[in-house]
């Protein structure tokens, strides 16, 4: 156990390595410029550019870069190149915006999964499932961008409510219930689009793990035995059908960073995946690289994390 | 069975938390129902986050729009586009201009002259009734002083400095009350052709260490130029004017953002638009002077910078916070400072709070100096997406919306909101690298020019949203030459033009001449709609007279870095933003065709290079706008562009809102707001407010 720990985070290390040198080599060798260095700007001279660049560090050779940056980093000293402010604490700031959005996304992801999934695999072939199964198969293939749009038109024209934002804007001198209820609301639109493809996935994978649970034979056992069917179902089989979903949540953890670029930009939602966008657009390596390098932990201890959960789920694993 | 039972109601109970919250949110109509403050707001949305709200840093929209607010100028222009004083409540524009007595020259009519001899000559000139005379106040013999300048060495060594230590002849001094492009001119006639122009600074000057003659020459020239003219500007600050802490604008303040624009530390964008200064004096705490170096017409203007305040930004108060942070006083500048973060002017709003990527939110100055804003905050929001602009717009919680082309028909005539439009500063073109045959014939240019249908390109396009242009001045403005017609759409003519130039079809359809067929790439950048369907509709119309046309779209910054400014390219569709003064040095001299310049299209003439120095250097507007029409008017006939279209705006907001004005005898009326002469509508934000209900202005 101790030495499977020790050799898979020597791995990871090493792994992590190798992600910081290709992910600052892929920013650095792309083309373009920080946006503050504009050289179509009428009022800049070459001298001008110059000095920012060495400002920033941009005439020193790559490796020093790398060096400078990584040592920025570990210290906490790094700042975006875009407003001079510290990138962890703006990473902090958005993930606390982010968070809400991930929870509830999640909560309704994994709530509404299950039932349907179970449902949908005992009554298989059942209208109910023919029917889930072809609303899995129209969510996982509408673009959600375009979903959201379609969502956004309807529910403003039809209502004339905001749904954009974290909540409706100008909102903070009203009474708290009104501020938090607003707030509530303005969670709807975006979670649930973000959880309908979650969903409409998740709940294909619930099918098709309880629909071979229910054809194994201690199933056929327990129901031999004359047990009510809920209990074959959802004390027997379930139980057996969880197994692997309790790895997936190890591998949720990377989503709390990524969050969502589309959802949170068209939602002007200001979480880390807008920044990360935002960034890019910007050219503020200092951030995007930030952002790469936590992702990269968070994937990693993911993976570990999944690893270990799956070992303590099911004591026939060991490592 | 409690397992089935959970697995049911979890989801129904998290769809009823969600659901239910709708009851509490505001909607159109309703916007002040739980939250009457609402009604005290202007929200705006804004598509892109402000980078530093430090006007002499930044140059993004955004950033400018709150600064706008937040700072004030010392001067501005008003609905009709003249200047109007600010934080000056007046100004003067005099001059001074020197020469060095030429002991070699011969004056026609006095000989050769002495130095007191010739002020005394000139002093009696000035009595004589003549317009050119009556300008100059005083004329004064400057005592020769000797000085040292240093400058850089030029050859191998650029670091090196020669200091040239200078014993120069007496020099006289003319004071003048408005400044005079053709002074030297004038005198000339009186004073010799060549008085001017034989003064020799060579024997007055000795370099340490010892340079070439031909350097010698050139630096001597620099040091001891034989005629100046330093025009100033002398301005009044209204009394009673202070910043958002309370602290008065005084003239320190005005000279400290003009030494904070200049400061190499800063990197400031504005910098170019200062460098003609030589000296920004401060006469008294109300009374601040600029002194130019050269005639130097956009000087003025440039004095809408907002003034930054001295006691919040100086050395000492950055040191101090660079302490208080605990960063390094050496190496904090005002690029460090949390200034740019929460920045202190003397505009009608002061700055409040800045969330990134939320919102800017300003609260408004009840002090300022003309009667504080109606409304009591201002707030930006960032809105990155243009169709939630327009969602966020009818639910209310976005006040203005700037209309797509394509929805104006529609909402220019919905009921529930009011609209404004009118044409942009800027416009987009097809440049022509001149340079490279074809294009180095100015009919093919204009043959080019005539096969595409710009009508048709604003009707499909554009939606109708745009006007025809045929010259680089702002067309609201005066300089701009309204005389000129655009180029017809005629592609018969310009194939009889073509054949004028040397281009034949061949048997293949293709037009050549001498064996080479006529083909060439058209490019732009990616990520613009609009550029790329000028792209296509070029390329067809082209082909349509026998012209090979390739085209490409290429990310933005691989087409300025290895297009643009290296030169390489052979027509390129692309667009400019302007401001209201005339000055084309930059995109049309014939100096500033290099590398990484922005005449890239090598725009070459003579006269216009000429006309162009004119207009930097001419204060009297008729003349500027004479020399502007002449220069349109090379510019439409050489065609370097072909010049497209200026786009319209239209913008929409709340029918509520209207203006409020208190009348002498102290009754409020209302009134609509109406655009200005540019086609602003914002320009009396101040006086704004919104009711709740619409006033209807026909009763």
């Amino acid at each position: 156990m101790l030495a499977f720990l020790g050799r898979s985070l020597i791995q990871k290390i090493i792994t992590l390595f190798f992600v910081s040198v290709v992910s600052f080599l892929i920013i650095h060798l792309a083309p373009g410029e920080p946006s503050q260095i504009d050289p179509l700007n009428p009022k800049f001279t070459p001298e001008m550019v110059e000095r920012m660049r060495q400002e920033f560090h941009l005439d020193r050779p790559m490796h020093v870069q790398y060096a400078l940056f990584y040592r920025d980093l570990f210290s906490g000293r790094i700042v975006s190149w875009r407003d001079n402010l510290p990138v962890l604490g703006k990473i902090w700031e958005r993930f606390l915006n982010s968070l809400p959005l991930f929870i509830v996304g999640t909560l309704l992801t994994w709530t509404f999964s299950f039932p349907v999934g179970i449902r949908s695999a005992i009554r298989r072939d059942g209208l109910f499932d023919k029917s889930t199964t072809f609303l899995a198969y129209v969510l996982i293939s509408i673009p959600g961008f375009f979903f959201a749009y379609i969502l956004i038109i309807l529910v403003v024209t039809q209502f004339h409510v905001p749904v954009i934002g974290m909540y409706s804007f100008g909102i903070d001198t009203a009474p708290p219930l009104v501020r938090f209820m607003d707030r509530i609301w303005h969670l709807v639109l975006p979670s649930v689009l973000g959880a309908t493809g979650g969903i409409a996935v998740l709940s294909r994978y619930v099918r098709s793990q309880m629909l071979e649970i229910i054809g194994q034979d201690y199933v056929r056992t327990a129901r031999a035995k004359g047990l009510p069917n809920d209990t074959v179902y959802y004390r027997h089989a379930l139980r057996n059908a969880l197994l692997p979903f309790v790895t997936m949540f190890g591998l949720i953890l990377p989503g709390l960073i990524g969050g969502s670029v589309i959802i949170e930009s068209i939602f002007s939602w200001p979480g880390m995946g807008r920044m990360a966008y935002e960034a890019i657009l910007a050219r503020d390596y200092p951030v995007i690289l930030t952002l790469n390098f936590i992702t990269a932990v968070l994937v990693l201890a993911g993976t570990l994390i999944s690893d270990l959960l799956y070992m303590v789920v099911d004591p026939r694993i060991r490592l | 069975m409690t397992i089935r039972r959970f697995l049911i109601a979890a989801p129904t109970l998290v769809t009823l938390v969600l659901l239910i919250s709708y009851f509490w949110v505001p909607s159109y109509e309703e916007q002040a129902v739980g939250n009457p403050e609402r009604m005290t707001r202007f929200i705006t949305a804004s598509s892109g986050d402000a980078s530093m709200l430090n006007p002499i840093l930044s140059a993004d929209s955004a950033s400018s729009q709150i600064g706008m607010l937040v700072f004030e100028g010392l001067i501005d222009r008003d609905e009709h586009l003249q200047f109007r004083g600010r934080i000056a409540h007046s100004w003067r524009i005099s001059a001074k201009a020197y020469f060095y007595v030429n002991p070699q020259a011969v004056t026609p009519r006095w000989g050769s002259v002495e130095g007191p001899a010739l002020v005394a000559a000139l002093r009696e000139a000035i009595t004589r009734d003549d317009s050119f005379w009556n300008n100059i106040t005083a004329i004064d013999l400057m005592p020769a002083e000797p000085f040292t300048h240093s400058a850089p060495k030029s050859g191998s060594d650029a670091t090196a400095t020669v200091s040239l230590h200078a014993q120069p002849p007496a020099r006289i001094q003319l004071t003048l009350d408005n400044v005079d492009p053709t002074l030297f001119e004038t005198l000339a006639t009186e004073l010799g052709p060549d008085y001017f122009d034989t003064f020799d600074p060579v024997p007055y000057v000795t370099a340490d260490p010892v340079v070439s003659d031909e350097q010698l020459a050139t630096l001597a020239r620099q040091a001891l130029p034989a005629t100046t003219q330093n025009p100033i500007i002398e301005f009044h600050l209204r009394p009673g004017v202070t910043f958002h802490d309370g602290h008065p604008v005084t003239a320190e303040d005005v000279r400290f953002t003009y030494e904070a624009i200049m400061n190499p530390r800063n990197l400031s964008p504005r910098l170019p638009d200062y460098e003609p200064v030589q000296a920004v004096e401060v006469i008294d705490p109300m009374t601040v002077r600029i002194v130019y170096s050269r005639l130097y017409s956009p000087a003025l203007g440039t004095w809408n910078m907002g003034i930054l305040p001295a006691h919040r930004l100086n050395d000492d108060a950055l040191r101090a916070e660079a302490l208080a942070r605990g960063a390094d006083p050496d190496t904090y500048g005002m690029r460090q400072s949390l200034f740019n973060r929460r920045p202190i002017g003397s505009g009608p709003f002061r700055f409040d709070e800045w969330k990134s990527d939320q919102f800017i939110r300003l609260d408004r100055f009840d002090d300022y100096w003309e009667g504080p804003a109606h409304y009591q905050q201002y707030v930006m929001r960032i809105i990155p997406d243009s169709l939630t602009q327009e969602m966020e717009f009818y639910a209310g919680t976005v006040d203005d919306y700037g209309v797509q082309p394509h929805q104006v028909d529609r909402l220019s005539q919905d009921e529930r909101f009011q609209s404004f439009s009118g044409t942009s500063f800027g416009y987009s073109y097809i440049g022509y690298n001149t340079r490279r045959p074809p294009f180095d014939d100015p009919r093919v240019r204009r043959a080019l020019g005539m096969a595409i249908d710009t009508q048709r390109i604003i009707d499909f396009v554009l939606y109708g949203q745009g006007e025809r242009i045929t010259g680089p001045f702002v067309k609201q403005t005066d300089f701009y030459n309204q005389a000129i017609e655009p180029l017809p759409f005629d592609p018969q003519a310009a194939l009889a033009l073509l054949a004028e130039a040397g281009w034949e079809r061949g048997s293949d359809g293709y037009l050549q001449k001498n064996g080479r067929r006529m083909a060439f790439t058209l490019i732009t950048n990616n990520g613009n709609p609009i550029r790329r369907a000028i792209l296509a509709i070029a390329q067809d119309a082209w082909k349509k007279i026998g012209i090979q046309v390739e085209t490409d779209l290429l990310e933005w910054s691989v087409f300025i870095q290895r297009r643009v400014n290296q030169l390489d390219f052979d027509a390129l569709v692309l667009g400019w933003s302007m401001g209201i003064d005339p000055d084309l040095f930059q995109i049309w001299h014939s100096s500033q065709s290099d590398p990484f310049q922005l005449n890239f299209v090598g725009f070459n003439d003579p006269e216009a290079d000429d006309l162009i120095l004119r207009i930097r250097r001419e204060y009297d507007h008729d003349k500027q706008v004479a020399y502007c029409h002449r220069l349109h008017e090379i510019i439409a006939d050489a065609q370097p562009y072909t010049f497209l279209f200026v786009s319209r705006w239209t913008a929409l907001l709340d029918r509520r809102i209207v203006r409020q004005i208190q009348t002498p005898d102290g009754r409020m009326v209302y009134k609509p707001i109406e655009p200005t002469i540019t086609g602003g509508y914002t320009y009396h934000f101040n006086q704004w407010i919104k009711l709740p209900q619409a006033p209807d202005f026909d009763l």
